[in-house]
């Protein structure tokens, strides 16, 4: 029915959906939650399906949301700091899975923002909006036009 | 008793397309027509349904129907006693039925979901947000332990900072999209990095411009946002409640 890629375009959105091409989870949150009812069917015995829908529906924000994001801005943060990072990075992550961790890691951050110093490498300023929001591309147009 | 599933509802004298494969033994799909509505009706395993294959056959039955003409869509499961089809589904339901059909007359859904791309918006936070940097800052060298309830601090900062920028994202996205449909139905997701779930309207005809609308959006906000879309389909979303 629907094709993967787009025609036309640069197929930047994942399509799916439509006669049995779309995932489980999107199957489910489909026909299960809407659709209509009507009070005379029949009560069928069901199986399976609290466990998809559980499944499928993703536990609202909670701790372990928070512990994840705090770990990848962390690990971030290292990304970030000067150039030549990357190395650095993986030794640290290398360092953290073998269970060294948290001094270590602190005292290669801290490598890292030296490192950082001395190649100067404070580029907030001329680095680039990396988001173009969806409001401000539209404008862009209408100016454009 | 012997039982008949249903899929959904069209109008009478639809064609139903070659290649539907139903979730009974026999996997046969037709119509039971009465006074200008039909039911897209099946056979019934003799198990408990709810299987991953009867989820995804009821699906591909109402959404393959849905590519060509309006469907209403059943919630699963939908079963009814055989006999029972027009004298207690169709007929006396008729009224709601036809008038149903014919609002949603030559149109059908899509489903526009987005998430973020996690690494370019935490970035974007980190920068904006005075309060992460800080909260590293005491975190950075620390021990897991030590440091447990500052970092769950900094992750609530992160997905409370993450929620607001999706608040205004995803009504720009909204805004955008919407004129190219009839009608929008938009839900927040449950996950701070989940910026859209919204069910659009959209006229047949409307299609393909619709598509390519989207597909602008996504390459413009694709360093950003990954976006997906689902559709043709039934117009889930979009079935009027009962009165």
């Amino acid at each position: 029915m629907t094709v993967a890629t787009q025609a036309g375009g640069g197929g930047h959105v994942d399509r799916g959906g439509g006669g049995g091409s779309s995932g489980l989870a999107d199957v489910v949150e489909l026909i299960l939650d809407k659709g209509l009812v009507i009070d005379i069917f029949v009560r069928v015995s069901l199986v399976g399906i609290e466990i998809l829908t559980i499944d499928a529906r993703v536990v609202v924000a909670s701790v372990d949301t928070f512990l994840r994001f705090a770990e990848a801005t962390n690990r971030l943060d290292l990304y970030g700091k000067g150039k030549g990072g990357k190395d650095l990075t993986e030794l640290t992550q290398g360092m953290m899975e073998g269970g060294a961790k948290g001094k270590t890691a602190g005292v290669l951050d801290a490598a890292v923002d030296k490192v950082g110093e001395l190649l100067g490498g404070d580029e907030e300023d001329e680095r680039e909006p990396v988001r173009k929001r969806p409001r401000q591309r539209a404008r862009e147009r209408e100016r454009e036009r | 008793m012997t039982a008949t599933y249903v899929y959904g509802l069209v109008a009478a004298g639809t064609t139903l397309p070659e290649d539907l494969v139903g979730l009974g033994p026999s996997g046969r799909v037709s119509l039971v027509e009465h006074d200008g509505v039909a039911a897209i009706v099946g056979d019934v395993p003799d198990r408990p349904l709810g299987t991953r294959d009867d989820l995804t056959a009821h699906e591909a039955v109402v959404d393959t129907v849905a590519a060509a003409t309006t469907v209403l869509p059943m919630r699963f499961p939908a079963v009814v006693e055989d006999s029972q089809v027009i004298d207690e589904l169709l007929a006396p339901h008729q009224d709601r039925f036809l008038r149903a059909l014919e609002q949603l007359d030559g149109m059908v859904q899509y489903s526009l979901k987005g998430r973020y791309v996690e690494e370019v918006l935490l970035k974007e936070i980190v920068e904006e947000e005075p309060a992460v940097a800080e909260l590293q800052e005491r975190i950075r060298g620390v021990s897991e332990d030590a440091s447990y309830y500052d970092r769950v601090k900094l992750g609530e900062i992160v997905a409370k900072a993450m929620e607001e920028r999706r608040d205004v994202d995803a009504n720009d996205i909204l805004d955008r999209i919407s004129p190219f449909a009839e009608q929008a139905s938009p839900t927040t997701p449950p996950q701070p990095d989940e910026v859209v779930d919204i069910a659009f309207l959209v006229r047949r005809d409307g299609v393909e411009q619709f598509e390519s609308e989207v597909e602008e959006l996504g390459a413009d906000t694709h360093e950003w946002l990954r976006l997906r879309l689902l559709g043709p389909l039934a117009p889930y979303d979009f079935v009027p409640a009962e009165e």
